[in-house]
């Protein structure tokens, strides 16, 4: 699965830690995602949304 | 030392039953002497060890059960797989060999040591295939 959220996240000027807190993950968790080594549950993909006021799909993508 | 509270608890609980484990394994080794009947002060003795590996156990249940960040659980189950899977596939392997073949036993007690280093070994996998190996000690 492919995902924006490097991109969103430098849109907005945030960090890896930055993001991290606001989801209540681990910076390590936001890296793993941002480089694809791993694919968040529905419930974290619904979380990631609401912190960039996004729907899932507009971030989420099929490789 | 990390600071996430759950991780701490479970590296202070997991320390305290490691240092269990070598005191009652020394303990057993000094008390216990060499081809002793199998009497009940040498079964409770040698239960001791065991029971602090049923601690081990339960002390990473209780952390997968309380931890909120998905990414690091999936980490942890994936190290305890690959510590499980190692110990299991060498002592289940050279038990075979050990049936046909005249080679030097293996003694039961090495599956704990060897499960611990399966973890170490598992570490290391999430590292070079996640990027990192899991919850950090320090």
């Amino acid at each position: 699965m492919k995902n924006r959220l490097k991109v969103l996240r430098a849109e907005r000027d945030w960090s890896q830690a930055d993001l991290a807190e606001r989801l209540g993950v681990s910076r390590q968790s936001v890296n793993a995602i941002e480089k694809g080594r791993y694919d968040p549950s529905l419930p974290l993909a619904f979380s990631i949304a609401e912190v960039f006021d996004l729907a899932i799909e507009e971030i989420f993508s099929r490789d | 030392m990390t600071k996430n509270p759950l991780m701490r608890r479970f590296i202070w609980t997991h320390l305290i039953l490691s240092l269990g484990y070598v005191a009652s394994v020394a303990l057993a080794s000094w008390f216990i002497p060499d081809d002793a009947e199998p009497s009940l002060t040498v079964i409770i003795f040698a239960a001791f060890p065991g029971v602090m590996v049923v601690g081990w156990i339960w002390n990473m249940g209780r952390l997968y059960l309380t931890m909120e960040d998905e990414f690091l659980r999936m980490l942890e189950v994936r190290k305890a797989m690959w510590a499980t899977a190692i110990a299991l596939g060498i002592c289940g392997g050279w038990g075979l060999i050990e049936l046909f073949a005249s080679v030097p036993r293996l003694p039961v007690f090495f599956v704990v040591p060897i499960w611990c280093l399966g973890l170490i070994a598992g570490h290391l996998i999430n590292r070079f295939t996640h990027g990192t190996g899991g919850g950090s000690l320090w």
